[in-house]
């Protein structure tokens, strides 16, 4: 990872500022504004490419350079392009331009974020500021289950289909299949819970503990202030929207 | 000094009608090591959750009888992909979080976390992503991560089950050096012919009940292999027609004696 | 909240992402994305569920940025649930489908406003296209918005009501009692 690495707090900061900012200022102008920061921002080298890649997928990604800037771009432009294409298709032009340029602020935002937020940092930062350690668990164990299960189902699908599933037939005979392809899933996923729930007790995840901070991303006094600093704007921008100029 | 003790208990899960523990009386002292065999269903891993104060605390249900510890246990349980924390991305970390949890200072986590690393043989997979283990390397992980909170009672449920026959092996060697240090060791295993090495006491359970307990020279008894609990040279010297006493192990039967 | 029931939300979530595979597979116009917000409300309560629902909302905005203000509609999913799961209504596909149907219309009624006001309605492919035919069918904007959510919901909520049953009902009752609301939502109890 090369370049500065924010704290993750500040990472979200401006995750959610950034598109808040885009739907309070005025149209095209302020959203205009935010979309050239969301893709400079898409740009930036360092930032790896998806939470919790694989070493091997790592390894492509972090070519240095502008390349994986370039990826993250297209995977926005990619994402958003279809919006464009509906808002003309229900709206005048000047609407499309309004609402296109909000959404791609966002599109480019989170494309971002998911980039440069690393879920381990966060998750140690939850837990240096005090956060119940419940919650960062929430985050974390949603995080690490939702590939597990993505794979079960591919699984029991490949299974299926090697039995004679095909996507043909009726409305009836799909929801059957569906049912038959669904089920051993949910089962399987609910009758891990408890054991889930009993590994993590054993280990001493209970409800009040003080966990130790094992590796806190360190967060810099001058990163708190740019925090407050950009909620700030955001406040003063909603104010100056909708109760200094309402109609402008 | 007794690490465990369970006087008559009897344990029934949530919605059920008959008990899934009938009666046990059972201790563990402190640097011994007591193995829980039995057919499937027969009880101990049920046994092994009213041990670990996991049952009924955390699954409902209802337990009668007592069951008093004097010792922090920690309880490996059989599937290791579903005793991953989740909320660690490297198995340094994934082992640092149970000692993370009980507050420790962070040189005491590093010191247990590297000690329990050591002993399973996982320093070389410490800054690995844990999704990307094989089911064997998993489990040893686990083990360690149960092993780094610093348990004086140690309870695990088919340990060996993920693991190759060299990591069986380790696995075996550390719970006699785990019984030296004076931890008081509790397991529920299939791998009968480990036994005879690594237990003090045998525990048969049959439908919930002890129905015997002895040294390991138990699993060469004619009762425990007609329920398919005898040792494998047991099994085959009783199979082959020769006369009982069945030897439990090769040395055993090599030396010509039960 | 227990351990028990925090371990039951990630895996929740999990399921109402995996489920897309497997509508894939069948090729129906199904999300089933609030099979794990539905059932872990009728497991385990109005809590657990919108924890569900929320957590899920923010692990979709991961993969689609534009799902995130739809985080309202999850929170109203888990609140109808808890309601039906109250009123034992999933007990039988008989009771179930109907309340699925139910929900259908007041999720949609939800998430028009949302679609229309942040995305000009165009937050889905499948929603756009509905809402171009609404308009096409000559629907005033807003009402065209809320046909292309109703087309795309109505189904989806009723096949999720269905499926959340056909889970409950194949639970063995012992795993089943171990969760605070299930036999009550199965009418039960």
């Amino acid at each position: 990872m090369t370049g500065v690495r924010l704290h993750p707090f500040t990472l979200l900061t401006i995750a959610a500022v950034l598109p808040a900012l885009a739907w309070i200022l005025p149209a095209p102008d302020g959203a205009a504004a935010t979309l050239v920061v969301a893709l400079v921002l898409t740009l930036t080298p360092g930032a790896k490419l998806t939470p919790g890649a694989s070493p091997g997928n790592a390894s492509l990604w972090s070519f240095p350079g502008w390349r994986p800037g370039l990826v993250r771009l297209r995977t926005a432009v990619v994402t958003a392009a279809p919006f464009w294409l509906f808002l003309l298709l229900l709206h005048d032009v000047p609407t499309t331009i309004a609402i296109g340029l909000r959404v791609t602020t966002m599109v480019a935002t989170f494309v971002w974020l998911v980039a440069a937020l690393d879920p381990a940092r966060l998750v140690e930062a939850m837990v240096a500021a005090g956060w119940s350690a419940s919650v960062a668990y929430l985050l974390a164990a949603t995080f690490s289950a939702v590939p597990v299960l993505k794979a079960r189902a591919q699984r029991i699908v490949e299974a299926q289909r090697c039995r004679g599933l095909s996507p043909r037939g009726g409305i009836p005979a799909r929801l059957r299949a569906l049912r038959a392809l669904a089920l051993p899933l949910v089962l399987s996923a609910l009758h891990e819970v408890d054991e889930r729930a009993l590994a993590l007790e054993t280990r001493g995840l209970v409800p009040g503990i003080r966990r130790t901070p094992l590796a806190p991303p360190p967060d810099p006094a001058a990163e708190r202030a740019a925090r407050w600093a950009l909620l700030l704007v955001c406040l003063v921008a909603l104010v100056r929207r909708f109760i200094v100029q309402p109609f402008s | 000094m007794k690490s465990l003790t369970l006087d008559r208990a009897s344990f029934w899960y949530a919605a059920t009608q008959s008990p899934a523990l009938r009666a046990v009386s059972l201790d563990v002292a402190q640097g011994e090591v007591v193995a829980l065999v039995g057919a499937l269903g027969a009880g101990a891993s049920t046994l092994l959750l009213v041990a670990a104060d996991l049952a009924p605390r955390v699954i409902g249900g209802r337990l009668e009888g007592s069951m008093t510890r004097r010792d922090r246990s920690g309880i490996v349980l059989p599937t290791p992909w579903t005793q991953i924390s989740g909320m660690a991305f490297t198995v340094w970390d994934e082992v640092a979080f149970g000692p993370a949890n009980l507050g420790w200072p962070t040189h005491e986590i590093a010191r247990q976390v590297n000690r329990a690393l050591e002993r399973l043989e996982l320093l070389p997979l410490a800054s690995r992503d844990p999704a990307t283990l094989s089911g064997g390397e998993l489990q040893r992980v686990i083990i360690a991560a149960i092993l780094a909170m610093d348990p004086g009672l140690v309870l695990f449920d088919e340990p060996a089950a993920e693991l190759d026959a060299a990591g069986a092996a380790m696995l075996w060697q550390l719970i006699r050096v785990l019984a030296r240090e004076g931890k008081a060791v509790l397991l529920a295993t299939s791998a009968v012919d480990a036994l005879p090495d690594v237990a003090d006491r045998v525990v048969w359970l049959e439908d919930g009940a002890v129905r015997a307990v002895g040294t390991p020279d138990l699993l060469a008894d004619g009762a425990a292999c007609d329920a398919g609990l005898g040792t494998s040279i047991a099994t085959v010297w009783r199979a082959g027609g020769l006369p009982a006493p069945y030897p439990l192990t090769v040395a055993h039967a090599v030396r010509g004696r039960p | 909240m227990s351990i028990r029931l925090l371990a039951l939300i990630p895996v929740a979530t999990a399921i109402s992402l995996a489920l897309s595979a497997a509508v894939d597979a069948v090729a129906l116009p199904l999300f089933l994305d609030t099979t794990g917000t539905i059932l872990a409300t009728a497991l385990a309560g109005p809590g657990v569920g919108i924890a569900t629902g929320i957590v899920t909302s923010a692990v979709n905005t991961l993969r689609n940025p534009t799902f995130w203000p739809f985080v309202v509609v999850q929170i109203i999913v888990a609140l109808y649930a808890w309601v039906a799961a109250r009123a034992g209504l999933f007990r039988s596909f008989r009771t179930a489908i109907p309340a699925g149907l139910g929900l259908g219309v007041i999720a949609s009624l939800t998430s028009t406003p949302i679609s229309y006001f942040v995305f000009g309605c165009t937050t889905t492919g499948g929603i756009a296209l509905a809402t171009a035919l609404g308009k096409a069918l000559g629907l005033p904007p807003l009402g065209a918005c809320f046909f292309g959510s109703f087309v795309s919901d109505f189904g989806d909520k009723a096949a999720t009501f269905a499926l959340v049953t056909s889970v409950l009902h194949g639970l063995p009752r012992r795993t089943a009692a171990r969760f605070p609301w299930a036999l009550r939502a199965m009418g039960a109890a």
